[in-house]
């Protein structure tokens, strides 16, 4: 399986993925920043905590960034939608 | 020989001297599988270094980590309360050494040595104990602070501060994903509790990790003391 690193930019900084995780392909890397996305404003909600925009950036076995996720893509659609209409 | 099983240690030297000639040495590899879910458990292990994982399973491939044992513990406890087997998964997440003994014969003492027998019996009481207080602290606290929790338990069940963890092994034990031990690492690093490295953490201020960690760390590892022994 390759190895993806998720490296986390919060705005004002890296966070770097040192190590990397054995996954099946981009799509899983993808859904794996997905569910961190997801965790994430979970976390924030439950404490109330805000959280500021950054991305989740995607890496192949070479350190290159190959896709990126936004934090805020773990929101869910109908929640967007709402505050959107405000 | 001297043990450093913190369960051996506490048996009174006539029960170590039943079990010593019954102790095979082991190398516990990380990966190694101990118990697999729903198969006859044929050996126990006493491991004196390392730390193994018990994982609740969901499905075949999937699960969390419910438990942990190293030296303060053995692996194979449902032949102390009578069970052959357990729906549970562990295996070695930290490479260790220690004792294994043949399951058939580890009951056969169990049911002939009270000394032996009570002993065990109070560390389930003080393994129940803390897997309370897991479920305890993934209802009730924050990735961080399940994190300072879990870093503090393998700490105490080895002698050095670096704890050679991979963030798979972390994002497992922790039932969150990859990038959220990245984070939570991140944090802890940023408040000066710990460094963490390539497949290696560093416990650096452990009182304030302690502190940090709140109620989910403290009960079980009273509980341990005051049933067992020594646990550090």
């Amino acid at each position: 399986m390759p190895r993806f690193f998720l490296h986390i930019d919060d705005g004002t900084q890296r966070i770097e993925d040192e190590e990397g995780s054995e996954l099946p392909d981009l799509t899983a890397a993808r859904d794996e920043a997905l569910g961190a996305a997801r965790q994430l404003w979970a976390a924030a909600m439950l404490t109330g905590r805000d959280i500021g925009k950054g991305n989740f950036l995607i890496a192949n076995d070479q350190d290159e960034v190959i896709a990126s996720v936004e934090i805020d893509d773990g929101l869910p659609e109908a929640l967007v939608k709402r505050l959107k209409g405000r | 020989m001297a043990f450093n099983n913190r369960l051996l240690r506490a048996l009174s030297p006539a029960d170590q001297d039943v079990l010593r000639p019954h102790l095979r040495w082991a190398e516990l590899d990380r990966g190694t599988v101990l118990v697999s879910p729903n198969e006859p458990i044929k050996h126990v292990w006493f491991p004196e270094s390392g730390l193994s994982s018990i994982i609740a399973m969901a499905g075949s491939d999937q699960g969390i980590e419910v438990g942990l044992a190293g030296r303060d513990g053995l692996v194979g406890m449902p032949l102390v309360l009578d069970a052959d087997r357990t729906p549970h998964r562990i295996f070695m997440q930290v490479t260790g050494v220690g004792y294994s003994i043949d399951g058939d014969l580890f009951r056969t003492l169990l049911d002939d040595h009270a000394g032996i027998r009570k002993l065990l019996l109070r560390y389930v009481q003080a393994y129940s104990t803390q897997t309370t207080y897991t479920a305890l602290s993934n209802a009730m606290h924050t990735v961080e602070e399940r994190l300072a929790r879990w870093l503090l338990m393998s700490h105490d069940r080895q002698d050095d501060n670096e704890i050679p963890l991979t963030h798979d092994f972390l994002a497992l034990m922790l039932g969150v994903r990859r990038p959220s031990v990245t984070i939570a690492l991140h944090s802890l690093e940023g408040l000066g509790f710990i460094k963490a490295t390539r497949g290696l953490i560093m416990v650096r201020k452990r009182e304030e990790l302690e502190e940090f960690a709140g109620a989910g760390y403290g009960v079980p590892e009273t509980e341990y003391e005051r049933l067992i022994g020594q646990l550090r």
